[in-house]
């Protein structure tokens, strides 16, 4: 009987860190050989693990070398193997109880457990009342890419150092809480929380989490009146109304922040120092990715208003430029995935030992889709 | 002489490939629907009077999104309706579609009479689609159970807990959907051969190859909403 079973193998070098495995499906068991340590028997090298799905997500059951070294067995209880299926929005992890929030630029975050996040990792944070009136509601419902500083603490990219914000701390009434977004980048780019806005002849936007744009994407703002610089607008605009403004990027600096090509030297300061009163109904500033210009057929070159186009390469190094325009360049990609993950945690009790190994270790897989599992 | 059936309307075959049809079309509508989360941009509702970050739909948030869209030029789905001689009825406007959720209908409800209109009370609901719940202002609002919802994602100063809708606003140039390549649908059958004792080895699934684009960013909205009303069960 295995008619419908599906099987996949593989082999990678590990980081040491968490290892994310596409196939195209969702195994319930897997098992690997870390051909590095079963080489090499070192104390709390890990060379062999399992897991079923009947195991529960994030599990694994392991072998791994004692001081002798000798093999020996034991369990991982999380940190372990995990499968997914990034194929819709609006999926988190569990709910975590946050009990402290600094006023800081990043401000740091610090949960009552274990938050098992890793850097980049995106998350919610809810419920951000320090009494009825005060706390930190504007920032709640925001996407953050987190640095993770602890195991219970990371920051997010954003000035809670500010009038309008008040520390929250074990005391809240308001149930703060962070929850993570287990896949936040199915569709990208899309619409980015700008965190800050540092005008000039050219526009540096900070976002509160990854925008995921190129050099040549296209993109619009929307900012509410609470955020001051609402000329950036594609619409309203106060030069040509109905006529959607738009710039473009021109530099991305890192994974939250890019250059814009709009002269915003005579434009309102961007403020995220809202009130605790207007959270009520606030609506998040936001940059935006366009879709496909229309040029009129005009080739663009150096210089132009749309400058860079997206280019072919028809023969050698030779770019020729093309009549579309740059957003081309920053087409949305869709990014739906399912498969598994093998973690960094450790086997009970032996705190030394990882999973996924050490960095380098060369680790061969296999993953099974069983016909039957007996009981389901 | 022997019969020999040399065609059956097998029933449950026949079923299963309705199924299967209705399961393509749900997986792209629910690939459209993600993706509009992602790529167009949001307002958070504030007329409402729940006390949660975004609010309740308020009458002013139907007509502050049919306001931008009206805005930024985009083109509306339906030409008004004309009001008639009926009780109960009035006019409905030229409108965008506002793409919401089944769950929030007993908040529509009770704003029956403040310009929301069911579409029972439309002068002629000929042109109302099956789903479409009513009208408000520039909008005639579908309902669907399948809507995007963060469950519990809302909590107000008292620490209660609500749920965020994404309630999509479009006009008719905001969103395309591409078949790439002529990809509609391919269906894919292969029939039971024996290996095994039920022969339990049949294929039937659909593929399809496909792409979703903002055409028009000015031409959509996502507004994001709680729920003022409590759910059934």
């Amino acid at each position: 009987m295995t008619e419908y079973s599906r099987m996949a193998k593989g082999r990678f070098v590990s980081t040491g860190g968490i290892k994310v495995i596409n196939l195209p499906f969702q195994p319930d068991s897997v098992e690997f050989w870390n051909f590095s340590a079963a080489g090499t028997p070192a104390q709390n090298g890990v060379p062999y693990a399992y897991w079923d799905s009947l195991m529960g997500q994030g599990t694994a059951s392991a072998q791994y070398f004692n001081a002798t070294p000798v093999l020996s067995t034991g369990n991982v209880t999380s940190g372990g193997i995990s499968t997914f299926s990034a194929g819709q929005l609006l999926q988190f992890g569990p709910t975590l109880v946050v009990s402290d929030i600094t006023k800081a630029s990043p401000a740091s975050v610090t949960t009552t457990t274990a938050h098992n996040l890793v850097s980049g990792d995106v998350v919610i944070l809810e419920g951000l009342f320090e009494t009825s009136t005060t706390g930190m509601p504007q920032i709640a419902g925001i996407p953050f890419t987190v640095t993770v500083t602890s195991t219970t603490a990371f920051t997010i990219p954003w000035n809670t150092n500010q009038s309008n914000y008040t520390v929250i701390s074990g005391a809240a009434t308001g149930t703060p809480r962070v929850k993570k977004v287990l896949y936040p980048a199915i569709y990208f780019p899309g619409t980015t929380v700008i965190s800050n806005i540092t005008l000039g002849a050219t526009t540096t936007v900070d976002t509160a989490s990854a925008h995921n744009f190129r050099v040549g994407q296209e993109v619009a703002f929307r900012i509410p009146q609470q955020y001051s610089t609402v000329e950036l607008n594609s619409l309203p605009n106060n030069l040509t109304p109905g006529a959607p403004a738009y710039g473009y990027v021109i530099a991305v600096t890192d994974y939250n922040t890019v250059v814009v090509n709009i002269d915003s030297s005579s434009y309102t300061a961007f403020t995220n120092n809202v009130s605790v009163d207007n959270s009520v109904g606030l609506s998040f500033p936001q940059i935006v990715a366009v879709g496909d210009v229309n040029t009129g057929g005009t080739q663009i070159s150096a210089n132009s208003v749309l400058y860079p186009p997206p280019q072919s390469n028809p023969i050698g190094t030779v770019d020729v430029n093309t009549i579309n325009g740059p957003a081309i360049r920053g087409a949305f990609v869709n990014n739906t995935s399912q498969g598994f993950i093998i973690g960094n945690g450790s086997l009970t009790g032996l705190a030394s030992t990882v999973l996924v190994g050490a960095n380098t270790n060369v680790i061969y897989w296999r993953a099974y889709l069983c016909d039957q599992s007996i009981p389901s | 002489m022997e019969q020999v059936i040399l065609q059956d309307q097998e029933g449950v075959l026949a079923w299963v490939s309705e199924r299967l049809a209705v399961a393509m079309r749900q997986a792209e509508d629910l690939i459209l629907r993600d993706y509009i989360i992602s790529a167009a941009s949001q307002i958070n509702a504030g007329g409402g009077s729940n006390g949660f970050n975004p609010t309740n739909w308020g009458l002013t948030d139907f007509s502050g999104v049919a306001t931008t869209l009206d805005t930024n030029n985009a083109y509306k789905f339906e030409t008004g309706i004309l009001g008639m001689d009926r009780f109960g009825t009035g006019p409905i406007r030229a409108s965008y579609f506002c793409l919401s959720s089944t769950e929030l209908q007993s908040d529509f409800d009770a704003l029956v009479g403040q310009g929301v209109i069911n579409n029972w009370n439309y002068p002629s609901n000929a042109s109302a689609i099956p789903n479409e719940w009513g009208s408000v202002y520039n909008l005639r609002i579908l309902t669907s159970s399948e809507a995007p919802v963060a469950r519990n994602a809302a909590i107000n100063n008292l620490g209660q807990t609500n749920d965020i809708y994404y309630n999509t606003v479009l006009g008719r140039q905001a969103i395309t959907h591409i078949s790439q390549d002529g990809g509609s649908m391919n269906l894919i059958y292969r029939d039971p051969y024996y290996s095994g004792m039920l022969a339990q080895n049949a294929t039937l699934a659909v593929k399809f190859w496909q792409s979703q684009a903002l055409t028009q960013d000015t031409a959509i909205r996502n507004v994001l909403t709680t729920r003022n009303t409590s759910l059934g069960v």
